[in-house]
């Protein structure tokens, strides 16, 4: 071990070897057993055909549960399903939020700024009490069980994050640049497309994204709001976590299912690396 | 926020008219018509009026006083352990440099990007019976865990779990306001460590630590998944008892009940966040 610690630690100084940084290296070793541990052991389930207990390694690995799993019916109902979910509730989203961020960011209109701060509220009550509250006025309007139902709640859940960081990518944008832009003759829509697009971009990007994979493992609403029409990938993951059935294939579809997550995690570094996105939450 | 040099024109409200609409009618009225259906009905006779009956069932039915009493004692805990994982890995990442900080910010902010019903079921893997720590112990020798799955601890685990990324990311970005000559200069005079952290530090953070303690109290307060699927069935903590109320018991005016008395328990917690985020954005 002793030999790879100077690599570990960054290129090494003139003056000496930096000392051992303990306790970076028991924080590390303390989440990785609690972080990643767990999730090792999902994936190591995913590819084990038997593993009884108390052997420390599966004694057969194999890709047979990850058959049987795809092959199920539910499985796929529900995969389609909770996609045309995500789709079209992030669509929806970006169709009425980002205008509404352009203006937000950049227009000026009366209660222009109690509007905006407006957006906290559904964060600011607990969540499950409002999606009572919610479902007993869905009660009466027929709502309950029905695929727009669960688009409606889901879309609420969407519209701070698709309002707010957009706000902060619009307001970023160089101004010098768009008046140059001006000064040249270009028109405002061009200006838009060719300059203010292209900057803010990305953040409205990573934006979409977090909001279709968030909507994506949006569980309680679609349980609550969807049940027993609406069977979304979490609730179909609920029922199988509940009824023990073979745990194979909680731990194919947790791996399935993680990827998307991932992809988001790549995309949204820059978003969520920001000092902005603890900003955005109070911090 | 800044304003542009034009005059304030409508335009823009109507580009933010539908996302506002969406809220007051998903969020604000649901409120306002949960407070209203509770304590406005019609008795006996069918004549509406001014009742709290609801309230007082709930409030002299001992199943409910057991399930708010769980909530609030497992909403105290994650809280307590919250803060006292967080604030020591926060407090190393903002004093420390090199590639060692890098990875265990990248470890302690993994869990947000791991849906809560992925962990769910690493949980039941990892520390359920016969899970993976049983297989561990067994191995070399010593006796198997209580397991926490379906115990109060159970939630507890889960989500301290869930919300350490939000709390590191807010505390951090509470610590960066804390500059280095500050403490620089109190060592100079001579203060130890826990003296600068108690002098020096805590007082410049204290906002941030109750921005994170509110932001993780409602999101525990009314959680659904995580003690649906963790905890014991009785007592219950909220989230899973007004479900039950909702969809098994087909009640929903004590479900409503039982959300708007979730509310009032969060209401102090809820304006402080708004109030702190709406400061923050305002800079």
């Amino acid at each position: 071990m002793q030999r790879f610690v100077p690599a570990i630690f960054g290129p090494p100084k003139v003056e000496s070897r930096p000392p051992l940084d303990w306790t970076g290296i028991i924080f590390t070793a303390l989440l990785s057993a609690v972080v990643v541990l767990p999730l090792l052991v999902v994936g190591t389930w995913a590819f084990t055909e038997v593993w009884r207990y108390p052997n420390v390694v599966p004694q057969q690995f194999g890709l047979r549960f990850w058959n049987q799993t795809l092959t199920r019916p539910d499985v796929w109902g529900a995969l389609t399903l909770s996609l045309q979910l995500s789709t079209v509730v992030t669509l929806l989203s970006a169709v009425i939020c980002l205008p509404a961020a352009y203006a937000f960011a950049r227009l000026d209109f009366p209660g222009r700024n109690i509007l905006f701060f407006s957006f906290l509220a559904g964060h600011a009550f607990p969540k499950f009490g409002l999606l009572i509250a919610i479902a007993a006025i869905f009660l009466q309007l027929n709502l309950i069980g029905t695929f727009w139902g669960v688009v409606l709640i889901q879309l609420v859940g969407t519209l701070l994050f698709m309002i707010w960081i957009p706000v902060a990518a619009f307001q970023s944008v160089d101004r010098r640049m768009e008046e140059a832009a001006r000064d040249v003759g270009a028109g405002p829509l061009r200006v838009f497309w060719s300059v203010t697009l292209p900057q803010a971009g990305p953040t409205i990007a990573a934006a979409v994204l977090l909001s279709f994979v968030g909507t994506f493992y949006e569980t309680e609403g679609a349980w609550l709001i969807g049940a027993p029409g609406i069977r979304t990938m979490p609730v179909l993951m609920i029922s199988f976590i509940n009824n023990q059935m073979v745990i194979q294939y909680g731990a194919v579809l947790s791996v399935m299912l993680w990827v998307p997550s991932f992809i988001a995690l790549m995309f949204a570094r820059r978003v969520i690396g920001g000092g902005a996105f603890a900003r955005g939450f109070g911090g | 926020m800044e304003t542009t040099g034009e005059s304030r024109r409508p335009t823009g409200l109507l580009l933010v008219a539908i996302p506002v609409l969406l809220m007051a009618w998903l969020i604000i009225w649901p409120i306002f018509s949960a407070i209203g259906r509770t304590i406005w009905r019609p008795d006996a006779e069918g004549v509406p009026g001014f009742t709290l009956s609801s309230y007082v069932f709930f409030f002299s039915d001992q199943y409910s006083i057991n399930n708010l009493l769980v909530t609030l004692w497992t909403t105290g805990m994650c809280a307590l352990l919250l803060l006292v994982i967080c604030l020591p890995i926060a407090l190393y990442l903002r004093f420390s440099s090199g590639r060692m900080p890098a990875y265990v910010q990248a470890l302690a902010i993994f869990p947000m990007f791991v849906p809560s019903i992925i962990l769910a079921y690493a949980f039941i893997r990892v520390l359920g019976p016969n899970g993976m720590v049983d297989i561990l112990l067994n191995a070399v020798g010593l006796p198997k865990i209580r397991t926490p799955y379906l115990t109060p601890w159970g939630p507890v685990i889960g989500l301290v779990w869930d919300n350490i990324p939000l709390t590191v990311l807010i505390l951090l970005s509470g610590l960066g306001n804390v500059a280095n000559h500050a403490i620089e200069a109190a060592r100079d005079v001579g203060a130890n460590r826990l003296q600068v952290f108690w002098h020096i530090v805590l007082p410049r953070i204290s906002n941030s630590v109750l921005v994170a303690i509110s932001f993780a109290v409602l999101g525990i307060f009314s959680s659904f998944t995580l003690p649906y699927l963790l905890g014991p069935a009785s007592p219950e903590m909220m989230g899973p008892f007004m479900n039950r109320t909702f969809r098994e018991v087909n009640d929903p005016l004590n479900a409503i009940t039982q959300a708007v008395i979730t509310f009032c328990f969060c209401i102090a917690f809820g304006l402080f966040y708004v109030r702190s985020v709406a400061r923050n954005q305002g800079k």
